[in-house]
């Protein structure tokens, strides 16, 4: 592939997508000062090695990146090399248009095909892993690529096509992610991971897609594994925490159980009630009482 | 129709099975909690999530088994697993969470007393080793690095006491559990005055201590509508998972030895004598009147084997990793006794008994050109269980042991289990229950309700499903070996100690 940049408002290729920013190819041939400084991130930019070895800081530190690895980066992070220096080599990239709502979501335009509930489970596990770098995924590269002929070639349904493939690249990442974050061999390190991202954000009302997701799992093995890891379906093993937590919140007596039911992720005072009365036997209000002390 | 429930509050979750009056099991059920490891050695558990665990199951056991099928509970027996510490408020609300057997925070302090004028007193008086995971040491280490929450504490507790003060309101301890602390003095069975000294607090800072047959109170109205149990449900205190695996496995005052082998490992002996070791290497745990459990308990054992398997087992073809670890087994069978010359030191988590080093770490030893994968995997195997051998060698130092009974996952696994017999030159018998903690609750709930006259005659009660005999010869070349992997073991301080150092600092 040549080298090539389609820049937004210069390049007419992009005129029908106002959400991709950049897309284009770079090949490196003798190192470059200055050309490669640490931004700040705006929108969601993919990154594709083709040939050499990257040493970029990517938010938090410093990677190297191989050929056929992927580098994300998203909307706030820190990204570029250290020294400011473009290393020899070539990679693919692809820049596109996205905001972090609330720090904890991404937000995709209309142009994307993906539902409500896929972009938010999407989004954990992208905000959950750190560094956002996926290993020896070619068909990312693929993919970029065919971005590109689309956009050149514009035969009949290529503005479709432009953008299933953009989602098609965030879902496979996504999917590579889980997998490398999670092997198989080893249940018990990938459910203290899931536990950790519960308790993190207890508040959170989390699906089981969700979990299932961030286990690098199906829903049918995920629900399997953890009921005979845990002895808990994964909604009710969820239950678990944020009953505990809740129980530590009464005995604190200047949080209003109302607040510990939205806090500990019930999505209302009832509900919360109701499943506490189940389980303890007591009515958080009760409980608080039976738990309280005048200093 | 009566029925008795028994709770193991163990290291990664509750276990709660119900027994019909004849020891026939009639269901069971566990639930999950975690461990937190925040930083090094440190080794955590939220003692809210694990009461409310243990109430969601059990009320799921009840509401599945025991109500439909009418059953009326007669008791409820507590056990745990040992060491846990926990600091609560005056109030008995937890001051962050509680630490577990495994925490190795305290290890200055275990050093400052083990070099300490009064070591061989505190081990005299308490029969417990000197180590990291004793509660003592745990308090003692608040008192040194978290006074804030040192000042704070109404109580210091186990795990078991918290949960039992959140159904019935009593702060209580039995004295099983409680030697288990480092604190009681196990000759006049009364809190060690040296030992609260050293951890800084008063008798009123600790829970109240009960015989093993003590009622814990009434439970919680409460919690008796949600559960749907009596109010003269007796709540029975219980004793520690280790003292009741080897009441389940049917050892009781015989010159038997029980071998458990879970995720980490013992050999206990029961008998009327404390077994005092110069080497202070010999837990003591006081059952009943004149009536100890003693032994050794080793780190390494079916978790060592697991951490092999996941790293160097087939997963091309293993859909889990317990068809990963049957299939090393598989080729594990194929390498003859003493994998060859090759030996492995199973020192991933340190160890306790018998070198007790926390510093000890894994090595394998004697590789030559010609051993191959199975070699490595027949060798793990031999080192877990050379180490269980050691453990029993130094009981055997101050009891005869002329046969052994075997339970846990790892220890049942039909070619460990023949291992065991060849290592030790000995009938090795497994079990019917498969789990021996449960087993021996409900055998002491049922002493406690009349149905044997004592624990001795309850023991008699467990029928053996199996027995294994030594092959002929099979000990003496196992015992070759054994000799190299002992010297090695106490060999290698020094180098355990820089490399432990060196780990320590790269973390």
């Amino acid at each position: 592939m040549n080298q090539f940049v389609l820049i937004q408002g210069s390049s007419e290729e992009l005129n029908l997508f106002p959400h991709i920013i950049e897309l284009g190819v770079i090949k490196n041939s003798s190192i470059q000062l200055n050309a490669f400084p640490k931004v700040l991130m705006q929108g969601v930019k993919f990154f594709y090695v083709l040939d050499g070895k990257f040493h970029w800081y990517i938010h938090d530190g410093e990677y190297i990146l191989f050929p056929g690895d992927v580098a994300m980066i998203l909307p706030g992070q820190e990204f570029g090399s250290s020294t400011a220096v473009l290393e020899v080599g070539s990679f693919s990239f692809l820049h596109i248009n996205a905001d972090l709502k609330d720090a904890d979501e991404i937000v995709l335009d209309k142009w994307s095909s993906l539902s409500g509930n896929e972009i938010t489970a999407i989004s954990k596990i992208l905000l959950l892993s750190n560094p956002l770098i996926i290993t020896k995924i070619n068909e990312a590269g693929r993919i970029i690529k065919c971005i590109h002929q689309e956009l050149s070639n514009q035969e009949v349904g290529y503005f479709a096509r432009v953008n299933n493939h953009i989602d098609e690249l965030f879902i496979l990442l996504t999917r590579q992610l889980t997998r490398q974050n999670n092997p198989g061999r080893d249940f018990h390190k990938t459910f203290m991971k899931l536990d950790d991202a519960l308790r993190k954000d207890i508040a959170h009302q989390w699906t089981v897609d969700e979990m299932a997701a961030l286990a690098g799992l199906g829903n049918t093995l995920f629900n399997e594994k953890v009921k005979s890891y845990t002895g808990f379906t994964p909604l009710n093993y969820l239950i678990n925490i944020r009953i505990s937590e809740a129980i530590k919140l009464l005995k604190k007596p200047q949080v209003s159980i109302t607040d510990i039911a939205f806090d500990t992720g019930f999505y209302s005072s009832q509900h919360f009630s109701t499943t506490f009365k189940k389980l303890t036997g007591f009515t958080p209000g009760e409980f608080r009482k039976n738990n309280s002390y005048n200093e | 129709m009566k029925c008795i429930i028994t709770i193991e509050l163990g290291t990664n979750a509750v276990r709660i099975f119900a027994f019909g009056l004849n020891g026939i099991a009639i269901g069971s059920m566990k639930g999950y909690y975690p461990t937190f490891h925040t930083q090094p050695d440190y080794s955590e558990q939220d003692p809210e999530q694990i009461f409310i665990t243990m109430l969601y199951v059990l009320k799921n056991l009840m509401n599945e088994i025991i109500h439909p099928k009418k059953y009326k509970v007669a008791s409820v027996c507590f056990s745990s697993s040992m060491h846990s510490t926990l600091a609560v408020d005056k109030h008995g609300v937890p001051l962050g969470n509680a630490y577990t057997w495994a925490d190795n925070r305290a290890k200055k302090e275990a050093i400052e007393i083990k070099g300490s004028s009064i070591a061989d007193a505190m081990y005299s008086s308490t029969g417990t080793p000197l180590h990291p995971m004793s509660p003592m040491l745990k308090i003692a280490w608040m008192k040194n690095n978290d006074q804030e929450k040192f000042l704070q504490a109404g109580k210091f507790l186990s795990i078991k006491s918290y949960v039992i003060h959140q159904l019935t309101g009593e702060y209580m301890i039995d004295y099983s559990l409680a030697c288990a602390s480092g604190i009681l003095n196990i000759h006049k069975v009364t809190w060690e005055q040296e030992a609260l000294n050293f951890a800084g607090i008063t008798t009123d800072k600790l829970p109240q201590l009960v015989p093993v047959f003590a009622t814990a109170g009434t439970l919680k109205k409460a919690y008796q509508n949600s559960l749907g149990l009596s109010a003269d449900t007796k709540i029975l205190i219980g004793s520690s998972d280790g003292c009741l695996a080897t009441l389940g496995a049917g050892i009781w005052n015989s010159d038997k030895a029980t071998i458990t082998i879970e995720d980490s490992s013992a050999v206990r002996v029961v008998g009327n004598k404390i077994l005092h070791d110069e080497k202070k290497r010999i837990f003591n745990y006081l059952i009943t009147e004149n009536c100890f459990v003693s032994g050794g308990p080793s780190n390494s054992g079916g978790g060592t084997f697991e951490w092999f398997a996941k790293q160097f087992g087939d997963f091309a073809t293993a859909y889990d990793l317990e068809s990963c670890m049957n299939s090393l087994l598989q080729e594990a069978t194929k390498v003859s006794i003493g994998s060859g010359g090759l030996l492995f030191l199973p020192y991933l988590l340190g160890e306790r008994a018998p070198i007790w080093n926390p510093d000890a770490r894994g090595m394998f030893f004697g590789i030559n050109i010609k051993h191959e994968r199975e070699h490595f995997i027949r060798a793990t195997i031999e080192g877990i269980l050379y180490e269980i051998y050691s453990v029993g060698k130094m009981l055997a130092e101050h009891r005869n042991i002329s046969a052994l009974s075997v339970n846990g996952s790892f220890a049942t696994i039909p070619f460990c289990t023949q291992m065991i017999a060849d290592m030790f030159n000995k009938q090795v018998y497994v079990t019917k229950n498969s789990n021996s903690v449960s087993s021996g609750a409900f055998l002491l709930a049922a002493t406690e309700m009349g149905i044997f006259k004592s624990l001795d005659e309850a023991a008699g009660q467990i029928e053996i499903a199996d027995s294994y005999s030594p092959g002929e010869n099979h000990h003496h070349t196992y015992i070759k070996y054994f000799e190299i992997f002992e010297s090695l073991s106490n060999k290698l301080g020094d180098e355990f100690a820089k490399i432990a150092e060196l780990q320590e600092k790269n973390q």
